[in-house]
């Protein structure tokens, strides 16, 4: 796993009053704790990943406290995994990232919630939107409202977060139902702290087991005709039962000001936002106080229509803030105020922007425009002079800096991914540029330059499955890249299984680098065993097969596993599967670990030999800058990091020269490329003998006065 | 005592790798220790993988025991116009920052580093792609209130630490920071890994934002050579790459220009004498197994005195590096036999060459012999052929125009690299030679003059040749790379 968390795990033991210092997603699995969860689950994803990483290596831990925690292979699977709530009197929760992992689970968040449950069901959504967010922009308000899914998006404090966890349990159980505690991004990294308490056993869990199984109970199964009941209940009890709960917990928070014949309905995880802007306007101070009222929604679905009522019947008008599309809080707090003809002007995204994340620049904007209408006699021109001031201070950068160049992610240095694509620029030399199905994970980093290769992505894991109509109407064989992430998650069913149904013809590669990388090296089925990674500081990945015996217990006749570094070999079998007579699916397996997995090994092992005094070969690559032309063709063939330029050394020529700068790893990359593509004879590889023993300096010298001789 | 009505806000731009996590961890544990609220958020996401990422903190400079309970309210994301402190650890990324605002006259110190990390939008290109750091820094000059600009990198590396110590020593030695010298060192401190060496960093930080050292002075730029320098450098090398009868034909084919213009005869100089000294085996092998060459590499490989280095040279000859050591004639037929059949690029033989060794050096050094054998070889009379006739251009044109001669004289830089890429060069620069010399669509040497610079900047900045083949009227190949949008656009 990329990140050690030693000192998080010392947290997690906080007892009744110790204050709790920390990031946002690490309080709710503290808060987990203290709910007496039983289970834990999920799928990993930015910015959830904490959660279960921690856990996961908190396992000790959890195993005192009898919490079961389960690395599950997608989020559908950690949906199902809530179905204990159904039977028995059990907490437990699930996270991932959505809304992608939502839509993953979505099947079984249906059965889930059309059964109910008894014990307390939840699940942490990372809501993975704006600025940093890396999949679909798509609300799972909306998957909340279809299933009956009681949705928190707590003020983005982590006391508020804490309390949304602890009290989302208990209102869980209440109405029967599963309750979404929503995070946005930032939200989850948030640095602060809360008053822990202390941390609950569960009364029933892997360390007190239950005597016998539930007993058979119809009314439990998602299963006609007990749905028909289910669906009656949903509307008829736990809607209901969960408003009721809302409303007398005080979930939500009412913000009084003395402007009250307005006011603002906000999200709860948009508060902290909606506070700067509103002193940036003039209308709040910097502890909270606000002259316009505030009803900040903690509880975004189901609303309590009461509660609406009682905010907005006094008042002239109100504004709904609501990030992303469409606007289902104001549509149904529209409802709620039509039924109950309350005649309150109602705003929202008619001011606002529909798409994009609220930021105190768009908010300003939009609550400018509110005031004028509605309050003018509130002077706003302090917003309106902030908006210009930045406006201009913008265009005059603009015009010093001109363009800038963009710098998206990319692959790490000495990413055994990187040479894949670098092949693929070269068979498409002979073969021509096939369709690419492009995939979720580390290798969709080749979409950006130098290689800006795929031509659509679909999801996790549906690569090959997104070929599986271009590849009949197209001349040459498409191809599908997928990571071995993806693979698992579902690429194996929904991707080769399909395929081989279906006769298909397609290509797909298969990155084996050894684990989930892209969310934080986590484990994977397929990861190489312990005895490989504890061995030398060569790539491990080839001493798992799980992948290769997967494909062949499907029946896939040609599976080739080639070590992504050969990138002459890689080529050739890139262009051997493209244009080979063979029919039927084709899958190359790219095998190389993750570098970064890799290093986490070397880096300490090479400190220690190094400081014992053992013999030490450093790697390193370069470019010999008299023979480098400054054609730069090696770098649009990498990409990587630490190939870069700098200023020719040669006053003759005006061209940067390439340069391998600190940092280079020594994948060998480089040279491989400068080969495969007959590139350039400037790439060398430099062995420095560290310690060197006593033979090595005795070489060495031979060698030296060898050479003087020819100087 | 009154309490400040806004937090001090900090906006840190880092690239991935680069420690930003850790700095903001001793930022909230400075301001702990100073009894101060505090907030960061981050969005760490996928540009933990070499991509741009960002920090945002804010601090309120109170202690917390006189708020009484209360608890100010911070924001989660940074907004334009509102930032204090604007920390980059790049250069361009410094630029992004007052791109999007957030470097206000009245408000923001700007504490970054000088030193560039090239995207790889810059160094791909064929040519020089490379953002003009001047730009950046002129720009934090007149859009900062304060702005302390210097390369942090280098000093980090001189006090063998990471950028973050250096980049909070400014920080906080820039006086923007509402935290005490001693608080930050002890934050430091009980981050314990490492903590000397960031503390280190963070004094020689901390010393040239406060003033009480002198921001070290960037490495003076080298001055372009004029032309009689460029005469000089042309004859030692021409001399050393194939002796004086040869830097004798370097200084006659100048003389033959017949202008007195110092540019044009420097610039044309310039790429004559790199042309002529072209990289055949010959002097590939050459520079290869020279002392000095050894010395560089142990240099760049951070090789210690006493720690021997092995160099492997990675060569891959093949039918042309074969045929440029034939006689012409010889030379001509294998080329045009192996460009009709395909086979250009078919019998190359990889060798990982131990350069190092005995053997492999003498295998090397033996074909750097050839040298006397250079001149009556079949790429020696090919590239001499080409010369003439680019060189006659020049002439040419210099007698309408030099601005127009400067433009031809220049084409010669289009032609770089090996194999492949080389060739790809060579007909590229053909393919102006003939559209925009010879046979140009126009009289008027100035239009000529600008026909001829976009041909050759579409060729150098998309060595590829689409755009290159769009300039000269020929159809291109419609697939385009997707260009990745930046947040600011």
């Amino acid at each position: 796993m990329e990140r050690q968390f030693t000192e998080e795990i010392r947290s997690l033991r906080l007892g009744e009053g110790e204050t709790f210092h920390g990031e946002g997603i690490l309080a709710v699995t503290k808060a987990l704790l203290q709910s007496g969860v039983s289970y834990v689950g999920g799928y990993q994803g930015a910015p959830v990943s904490h959660l279960l990483d921690v856990m996961v290596q908190a396992r000790e831990y959890m195993d005192e406290l009898g919490v079961h925690v389960e690395a599950c292979t997608n989020e559908a699977s950690a949906a199902a995994m809530l179905g204990a709530s159904i039977n028995y009197p059990v907490r437990g929760a699930v996270t991932w990232k959505s809304i992608v992992g939502t839509n993953v689970a979505s099947d079984a968040l249906s059965y889930l919630s059309t059964a109910g449950v008894m014990g307390g069901a939840m699940i942490i959504a990372g809501e993975d939107y704006g600025e940093g967010a890396s999949v679909a922009l798509e609300r799972t308000h909306a998957v909340a409202m279809k299933s009956s899914l009681w949705m928190f998006d707590p003020r983005p404090n982590l006391p508020s977060i804490v309390r949304a966890v602890e009290k989302g349990f208990e209102l869980s159980e209440a109405s029967n139902s599963p309750v979404i505690v929503d995070l946005r991004i930032r939200a989850c990294h948030v640095h602060g702290h809360f008053r822990a308490t202390s941390n609950r056993p569960a009364a029933m869990s892997k360390r007190h087991p239950a005597q016998g199984p539930a007993p058979f109970n119809y009314d439990r199964l998602s299963h006609p005709p007990a749905t028909f009941r289910q669906e009656k209940l949903k509307a008829e009890v736990r809607l209901p039962a969960a408003r009721r709960f809302v409303a007398e917990h005080k979930l939500n928070e009412v913000f009084p000001g003395d402007l009250d014949d307005i006011g603002i309905i906000v999200q709860g995880g948009l508060y902290n936002n909606l506070l700067r802007s509103l002193s940036m306007l003039g209308a709040a101070e910097l502890f909270g106080a606000s002259r316009v009222p505030i009803l900040a929604l903690n509880v975004v679905y189901p609303l309590v229509p009461e509660e609406i009522v009682g905010f907005c019947a006094a008042k002239r008008a109100v504004i709904v803030l609501e990030e992303g599309q469409p606007e289902f809080i104001e549509q149904e707090i529209a409802t709620i105020l039509r039924r109950q003809d309350v005649q309150t002007r109602l705003h929202g995204k008619d001011l606002m922007l529909m798409a994009g994340e609220y930021s105190a620049e768009v908010l300003v904007g939009g609550l400018a425009k509110f005031l004028a209408q509605h309050a003018p006699q509130f002077d706003t021109s302090g917003g309106a002079k902030w908006l210009a001031k930045v406006a201009d201070t913008r265009k005059r950068a603009t015009e010093l800096l001109g363009g800038l160049p963009p710098r998206p992610p990319g692959f790490c240095i000495g990413c055994p991914e990187r040479p894949v694509f670098a092949a693929l620029k070269l068979a498409e030399r002979d073969t021509g540029r096939p369709h690419i199905s492009g995939d979720i994970g580390c290798h969709a980093f080749a979409t950006f330059e130098p290689f800006s290769m795929g031509n659509s992505i679909l999801g996790y894991g549906m690569s090959l499955a997104s070929s599986a109509g271009v590849g009949p109407m197209m001349a040459g064989r498409p191809l599908a890249i997928m990571g071995d992430g993806g693979f698992w998650h579902n690429g194996l069913l929904s991707g080769v299984a399909s395929n081989m149904l279906n006769k298909g013809d397609a290509v797909l590669v298969v990155m084996k680098n050894g684990y989930a990388s892209a969310t934080g090296t986590q484990e994977l089925i397929s990861s190489p065993p312990k005895e490989a990674r504890d061995s030398t500081g060569a790539s491990a990945s080839h001493a798992d097969r799980t992948i290769e015996n997967a494909l062949s217990g499907l029946g896939v006749g040609w599976v080739k596993t080639v070590h992504t570094y050969h990138v002459a070999e890689m080529q050739r079998t890139l262009t051997e599967a493209l244009t080979t007579d063979y029919k039927g699916l084709k899958v190359i397996v790219a095998d190389g670990e993750c570098q970064l997995e890799r290093q986490r090994r070397v880096k300490p092992e090479n400190a220690r030999k190094l400081s014992a005094g053992e013999r030490l070969v450093k790697v390193k690559y370069g470019v010999d800058e008299d023979t480098c032309t400054g054609d730069h063709s090696c770098i649009r063939l990498s990409g990587c990091p630490t190939l870069t330029v700098k200023d020719n050394p040669d006053p003759l020529r005006t061209d940067p020269v390439a340069t391998v700068i600190d940092g280079c790893v020594g994948c060998g990359l480089c040279g491989e490329n400068a080969h495969a593509a007959t590139l350039c004879p400037s790439f060398y590889r430099a062995e420095v003998i560290q310690n060197p023993n006593a033979w090595d300096r005795l070489a060495s010298g031979v060698r030296d006065s060898f050479k003087g001789l020819f100087a | 005592m009154s309490l400040p009505d806004r937090t001090i806000t900090i906006l840190v731009a880092a690239l991935g790798g680069e420690g930003g996590g850790v700095m903001a961890d001793w930022l909230i544990e400075a301001a702990a220790q100073s009894g101060f609220p505090a907030q960061s958020t981050s969005i760490p996401g996928v540009a933990q993988r070499t991509g741009a990422t960002t920090y945002y903190l804010e601090i309120y400079a109170a202690k917390r025991d006189q708020l009484g309970g209360r608890e100010p309210v911070m924001s989660l994301t940074p907004s334009p116009g509102n930032v204090d402190v604007m920390v980059a650890s790049e250069l361009v990324e410094a630029a992004r920052a007052m791109q999007n605002g957030y470097v206000s006259p009245d408000r923001t110190t700007l504490i970054a580093s000088t030193h560039r990390i090239y995207a790889t939008m810059e160094k791909m290109q064929m040519g020089d792609g490379r953002f003009d750091s001047d730009r950046a820094t002129n720009a934090a000059k007149q859009l900062a209130k304060h702005a302390a600009l210097f390369d942090m990198r280098e000093l980090a590396q001189a006090n063998g630490t990471v950028i973050n110590a250096v980049l909070f020593g400014a920080m906080a030695g820039s006086g923007a920071l509402p935290l005490a010298r001693e608080a930050c060192e002890a934050a430091i401190r009980k981050g314990g890994r490492g903590a000397e060496a960031s503390l280190r960093g963070f004094a020689a930080g901390f010393e040239i934002a406060a003033g009480t050292h002198a921001t070290p002075e960037p490495a003076a730029k080298r001055l372009p050579p004029v032309m009689q320098e460029i005469l000089d450098l042309g004859v030692a090398r021409l001399k050393d790459y194939q002796g004086e009868a040869y830097a004798n034909l370097f200084m006659q084919r100048v003389r033959s220009l017949g202008t007195n213009d110092a540019k044009l005869v420097g610039e044309t100089a310039r790429h004559l004498a790199v042309w002529m000294s072209y990289e055949d085996i010959i002097r590939v092998a050459d520079l290869k197994t020279r002392a000095s060459r050894f010395e560089r590499v142990r240099q760049e490989a951070g090789a210690k005195p006493g720690e021997p280095v092995v160099v492997i040279d990675y060569l891959k000859p093949g039918v042309e590096e074969l045929a440029s050591l034939l006689p012409p004639s010889m030379g001509r037929s294998l080329v045009s036999w192996a460009e009709k059949n395909g086979k250009l690029d078919a019998y190359n033989i990889g060798m990982h060459v131990k350069t190092s060794g005995m053997f492999g050096f003498l295998m090397t050094r033996s074909l750097a012999w050839l040298k006397p054998w250079r001149p009556h070889s079949y790429r020696y009379a090919e590239e001499q052929q080409l010369i003439e006739r680019w060189l006659g251009h020049v002439r040419d044109a210099a007698k309408r125009s030099v601005p127009l001669a400067l433009e031809i004289a220049e084409c010669a830089r289009i032609m770089k690299g090996y194999g492949d890429t080389h060739r790809r060069g060579k007909a590229n620069f053909l393919a102006i030679m003939d559209a925009l010399m010879e046979n140009p669509a126009t009289a008027d040497p100035d239009e000529q003059a600008k026909s001829i610079r976009k041909a050759r900047e579409a060729a150098l900045a998309d060595p590829e040749g689409k755009a290159l083949s769009a300039d000269l009227g020929r159809p291109a190949d419609a697939s385009k790379p997707v260009i990745w949008l930046s947040k600011s656009t």
